[in-house]
């Protein structure tokens, strides 16, 4: 078996004494592009900071090919970074900058040119050898803080959410561009986001993280359709998933708060009828104007995109769900609509969400 | 529109004409008597230091420098001329070939032979305008017998102190300022209020130990002793950490991920970029040093050789207590260095103090 | 050699040497990087604590020079300060020095009466005449140098031509070293110099005019024009009356109020109108800075009475001055001039730093709070207390605090312009200890140590006193 390009093993981190990281586990195989993705201060960005060796974890180890990293300067781990702020030298041009790095490793003269011209070459960034970073437009110094990090030939890139300093626009841009650089450069990418849509988009694998715990790992897709627990369903996903809550009988039975009554195909038994909650992504439901339907919502608000229609509507008990069609139909605000749901499409989550019920004849996309 | 409108109007645009009101009046007023304050001194020390000695023992209020012409008379040898008006109105150079009486006994610079009696009153002095350059020439090149101000040994070590002096405080203050914003470590808060406890240490109270300690040291009467002490200062190291606060933690961790020692990233990233405080305290230590005046008092009195600019001016002016032309002029050049430098960079230092926020 | 010279060799060795070869064996230099070389050597102790204690010992190493040079030239000698305040003898080998107890502090305490120095000992005479002196010139220094510091930043922050100039300027003094301002101040104040010249000048020109036939016309009518302007100018705005030019129209009823010298029908001397006159101007300013609504009415009433005092007197004999006679500023005894001169002196020298102090609070006062205050119509005056001073106050603090320091320490400017006379006028604390230890054939340091033990304390006392005054605005 060869070895992780990664691998974390309980990984624990306070500061004083408040804790961060409550024990990480987590391998990461060559060439992967992983994203670590979580709301605010989750830990993710720590998590980062410890691979790289800018902090050091409490307690736990961290494997490199094998090789336990705990106590090797960050300097000297074969890793490069891409910082929030880029953190460019302000008093460099973009060449100094570039080979601050690998002067400081006594590289000879010939091949630090050699791939200082590389990463310009592959990064569109010749021109910009001369220039100091506060010249440069926001993508420009985006560009110019990957290339720092690809003069390294690193064996893992770190990346600290790099684009959430650029408009929408130039993410868009970047975030394709980041895409290729992975596919062109086969390296191991390790990428940090708070942005659920970076993450699906980018990753070969996603790990969520929350206060300092994985919650799931795994592909996209795999967990946009299979969330193990109520945070990371909601967390993937826009517009968000909705949750209604209600009551799951030991037959299959949902009697659901709003009204909603329907039978479901459990793939376990319940000892007794739980409490438990409905994930409806928003796209599963299906909308008739006539009021025809399994239930009727009120319509609050609307928004027409052309190619999607978001529709806000609220059930009768106070509770709200949002609707997405793939098609333009005429609407008006107050109005009573039809919703038909799809049972092979439902999440499950027991009680509060901390877990998902299984559910057989899920029709997964 | 007015004529006052018309005359007082700053501005182009008569629509967005802004005019000068009373509160400008004062204000130019107030800064107008200021400058004058602080220059007409300055300026007249200036002008009377290229008097001749004469027309200072004299204090001669006169702007220029006038002095009295002197001719070479043949037979008479270095007389000063006056000028001679008759009854007439002709005017004639002569000099006086006798004591200054009612009448008194002159001759015409071109017939010393032929004397004669004028009165006082009609003799006016025959005078110039001549740039006295012996007030400067002779102590600063030893003529004239003016050989106690030895003004380029003077020069060099104020020079040698301020530079090296300066030098210092700025490596030394910016490796504590950078270990006190940089690093979180055991004692940070012990050493920031310890220095802060030095802030609030006024000098003058710890001289009579300073020159017990400096003595131990060996370092009494040389210019060490006046360069050691001060070089740590309190305000430098607050000034730099204050500023290097505000560089990006980021930027030392992406120096660090780039393999550079922890020197070579405060060589490298953290001084050019603290340039801006740097220039500031650098600026600050010049005046400090270059102007030191109690302390190198007490530590350089001794040795003569050792004296700075400063001491020498004080002991130059104590001895020549009557000359005032050479204390003028002396006083003229040890403040030339300092005002050149402020004129060069007076916007920069400013600007710079006031941006630093010497707080 | 002494022993600092064979130390500062051996490590020097030490750093050159070690350093050298522990930075070529770790790393390779080509030709080009010697300046690379360089400064890795001058970081050789830093590089050196990295690599033994990892980035943990590298604070530490930083640190190293700063605090030691802080710990043997600072902290030493306030300690030592303590241990030679006890010990007499002239022995500067601290061995040497004889164990007196408090014999030293008791000398300066001997006195017959502690409210007149002349009674105490030499020691005491000494110690507390500097320090009455030093109180005295504290307490008039301090408000004289921050009031004229905040007052010039104020002009200068506004938006002027040249602001830069002005700037420049103002500063242009702190530059001059204490000697250079001495000489140049003692030859402007010297009794034929420059300034007396002025005085007799300008009193010999005032007097030939106003011996001019019509003058007496000429001047009280200009003077009544001048006057009708300026509160005709206050007046005129439709609100409230203008400050600035209510400011110009005090300042002319000043004027003519103390050569009107209404008091003296009442029998009093000159001068006592001069202050009844400052503060009914200074009263009108209030008046009309805070907008009170009778403030318009007492402008008109002052215009009034100025009217009456300018008919009474119409200039008559008001310029004609005794014969002046020339000041010896810095020596007369017994006149204040020499103390009036110090304060000059060193306001003169040292308000440009403060002043760029206070011009960076100033300028970090957002200007949107003034934008904000205009479109309330808040008034100048008011802007100036509800938004300027509360906001520079943290500096203002500092800036008090520091001149406070600094002026407790004045001594250049004294030695060297009145040498501390005339008589004991202007000797300053300082002074005392400076001429206690370094000057005599004996010098009694222990004396002067113990001088500058008490000095710390009164220093100490005096500053947290001002921070406790104005905690609330320092924030500290």
């Amino acid at each position: 078996m060869t070895a992780h390009a990664l691998e974390l093993k309980h990984i624990r981190k306070s500061w004083g004494a408040v804790q961060v990281i409550h024990g990480i586990d987590l391998q990461i195989e060559e060439g992967e592009f992983v994203v670590f993705v979580g709301p605010s201060g989750c830990g993710k960005s720590t998590l980062l900071r410890l691979i790289a060796g800018l902090d050091d974890p409490s307690s736990g180890d961290i494997l490199l090919q094998d090789r336990r990293v705990n106590s090797v300067p960050a300097s000297e781990r074969g890793l490069s970074m891409v910082f929030q702020s880029y953190a460019l030298y302000p008093h460099m041009t973009v060449r100094q900058n570039l080979s601050f790095g690998l002067e400081n490793l006594r590289m000879a003269k010939e091949e630090i040119d050699r791939r200082v011209d590389d990463a310009a070459t592959l990064l569109q960034i010749e021109m910009l050898l001369a220039r100091r970073p506060g010249q440069l437009s926001g993508g420009q110094r985006q560009r110019v803080a990957i290339g720092r990090a690809i003069v390294r030939e690193p064996q893992i890139f770190l990346f600290d959410e790099p684009l959430s300093n650029l408009d929408a626009e130039l993410r868009l841009q970047m975030r394709v561009e980041i895409a290729n650089l992975h596919a062109q450069l086969g390296n191991t990418m390790i990428y940090v986001t708070h942005d659920q849509v970076e993450a699906m988009t980018m990753a070969n694998r996603i790990v969520v993280l929350r206060a300092g715990k994985i919650e799931q790992v795994g592909k996209p897709l795999e967990l946009y359709n299979r969330p193990c627990n109520k945070f990371v369903a909601g967390f993937l996903g826009a517009p968000q998933m909705n949750f209604l809550s209600g009551n799951l009988a030991p037959d299959g039975t949902l009697t659901m708060d709003c009204g909603l009554k329907m039978p479901v195909r459990l793939g376990e038994t319940l000892s007794a009828a739980e409490k438990c909650t409905l994930g409806l992504r928003p796209e599963t439901i299906g909308v008739s104007l006539e009021g025809a339907g399994d239930m009727t919502v009120k319509v609050q608000n609307f928004e027409q995109l052309g190619a999607v229609t978001y529709i806000y509507t609220v059930f009768a008990n106070g509770e709200t769900l949002t609707v997405q069609l793939a098609q333009q139909i005429p609407l008006r605000r107050g109005q009573d609509i039809g919703v038909t749901f799809d049972p092979t499409r439902f999440h499950i989550f027991a009680g509060e969400g901390e877990r998902a019920l299984l559910l057989h004849g899920r029709a997964d996309a | 529109m007015g004529l006052a409108t018309f005359l007082t109007r700053t501005k182009g645009n008569p629509d967005k004409a802004d005019r000068i009101g009373a509160a400008d009046l004062l204000a130019y007023g107030y800064l107008a008597l200021g400058v004058l304050l602080i220059l007409v001194p300055v300026l007249w020390t200036f002008l009377s230091s290229v008097k001749n000695e004469r027309a200072v023992s004299s204090f001669d209020t006169r702007l220029l420098p006038m002095s009295q012409v002197e001719r070479l008379i043949e037979g008479e040898g270095l007389k000063t001329t006056w000028i001679y008006t008759d009854a007439a109105g002709n005017t004639q150079e002569v000099f006086k070939a006798g004591p200054t009486r009612v009448e008194t006994d002159v001759a015409a610079i071109d017939d010393p032979a032929n004397v004669f009696k004028v009165p006082r009153t009609q003799l006016e002095p025959n005078e110039e305008i001549r740039i006295a350059t012996e007030n400067y020439l002779d102590p600063i090149l030893g003529r004239n017998g003016q050989t106690n101000f030895t003004f380029f040994t003077y020069l060099f070590n104020s020079v040698f102190v301020t530079v090296v002096a300066t030098l210092i405080t700025l490596l030394i203050n910016a490796m504590a300022a950078f270990a006190l914003s940089k690093y979180q470590f055991r004692g940070r808060l012990t050493f920031t209020i310890l220095i802060v406890a030095t802030l609030l240490i006024p000098s003058s109270i710890i001289l009579v130990s300073l020159f017990f300690v400096v003595w131990s040291f060996g370092i009494f009467g040389s210019l060490w002793g006046v360069i050691i002490p001060a070089a740590a200062t309190p305000t430098g190291v607050f000034l730099l950490r204050q500023y290097m606060l505000t560089i990006p933690d980021e930027l030392l961790e992406a120096a660090r991920m780039d393999a550079a020692s922890e020197w070579r990233i405060f060589w490298r990233i953290v001084l050019p970029l603290s340039l801006p405080a740097l220039s500031v305290l650098a600026i600050l230590s010049v005046i400090w040093r270059w102007n030191d005046f109690l302390w190198p008092l007490i530590v350089l009195i001794s040795d003569p050789s050792a004296h700075t600019l400063q001491i020498g001016l004080t002991t130059f002016s104590g001895e020549f207590d009557s000359q005032f032309h050479y204390i003028l002029a002396m006083t003229v050049v040890s403040l030339i260095p300092i005002t050149l430098v402020f004129v060069w960079l007076q916007r920069f230092i400013t600007t710079g103090i006031a941006t630093t926020g010497l707080k | 050699m002494s022993i600092a010279g064979l130390a500062s060799l051996i490590i020097g060795i030490l750093w050159l040497g070690g350093g050298t070869l522990w930075l070529l064996t770790r790393r390779r230099y080509r030709l080009a990087q010697i300046p690379n070389f360089a400064m890795d050597l001058l970081g050789f102790p830093v590089e050196l604590a990295q690599s033994l204690f990892g980035r943990s010992g590298v604070p530490y190493a930083l640190l190293l020079p700063n605090m030691l040079i802080f710990g043997f030239f600072t902290f030493a000698p306030m300690i030592l300060n303590f241990y030679v305040s006890f010990t007499g003898g002239s022995s500067i080998s601290l061995f040497d020095r004889p164990w007196v107890g408090g014999a030293n502090y008791s000398a300066i305490f001997q006195c017959e009466s502690y409210f007149d120095p002349r009674t105490c000992s030499n020691e005491g005479f000494s110690f507390w005449r500097g320090m009455a002196n030093t109180l005295m010139f504290v307490a008039i220094q301090v408000p004289v140098l921050c009031a004229a510091a905040l007052a010039t930043a104020l002009v200068v922050n506004k938006n002027l031509v040249g602001r830069g100039f002005w700037r420049a300027m103002f500063f242009y003094p702190v530059m001059l070293s204490p000697v250079v301002i001495a000489n140049i101040w003692n030859w402007v104040l010297h009794r034929k110099g420059i300034l007396n010249e002025t005085l007799g000048d300008a009193t010999g020109v005032m007097t030939a005019l106003s011996g001019m036939a019509g003058f007496d016309m000429v001047a009280t009518i200009l003077f009544a024009i001048l006057l009708f302007v300026a509160s005709e100018r206050t007046l005129r705005a439709a609100a409230d009356p203008s400050l600035a030019w209510a400011g110009l129209f005090a300042l002319l009823f000043v004027a003519v109020f103390t050569w009107a010298s209404p008091l003296r029908m009442v029998g009093f001397q000159a001068l006592p109108s001069l202050w009844l006159g400052l503060a009914l101007g200074a009263g009108l300013v209030w008046l009309v800075s805070t907008a009170h609504p009778a403030a318009r009415w007492v402008v008109m009433g002052f215009t009034a009475v100025a009217m009456a005092l300018l008919l009474t007197i119409q200039f008559d004999a008001v310029f004609s001055f005794e014969r002046f006679r020339p000041v010896n500023w810095l020596v007369t005894p017994n006149t204040g001039w020499p103390f009036f001169w110090l304060i000059f002196v060193f306001t003169w020298s040292h308000m440009g730093f403060y002043m760029l102090i206070l011009l960076a609070g100033l300028q970090a006062i957002p200007s949107d709070l003034y934008e904000a205050a205009k479109m309330d119509a808040t008034k100048p005056a008011r802007a100036f207390y509800r938004i300027t001073l509360p906001l520079v106050m943290p500096t203002l603090v500092v800036v008090l605090v520091l001149s406070l320091i600094r002026s407790f320490q004045i001594f250049d400017e004294v030695w060297l312009l009145t040498g501390g006379g005339p008589g004991r006028e202007t000797f300053m604390i300082v002074q005392h200890i400076y001429e206690t230890a370094f000057t005599g054939d004996r010098p009694a340091y222990g004396s002067a140590a113990a001088g500058s033990v008490l000095m710390a304390v009164v220093i100490a006392v005096f500053t947290f006193f001002q921070l406790f005054i104005t905690r609330r605005q320092s924030g500290l």
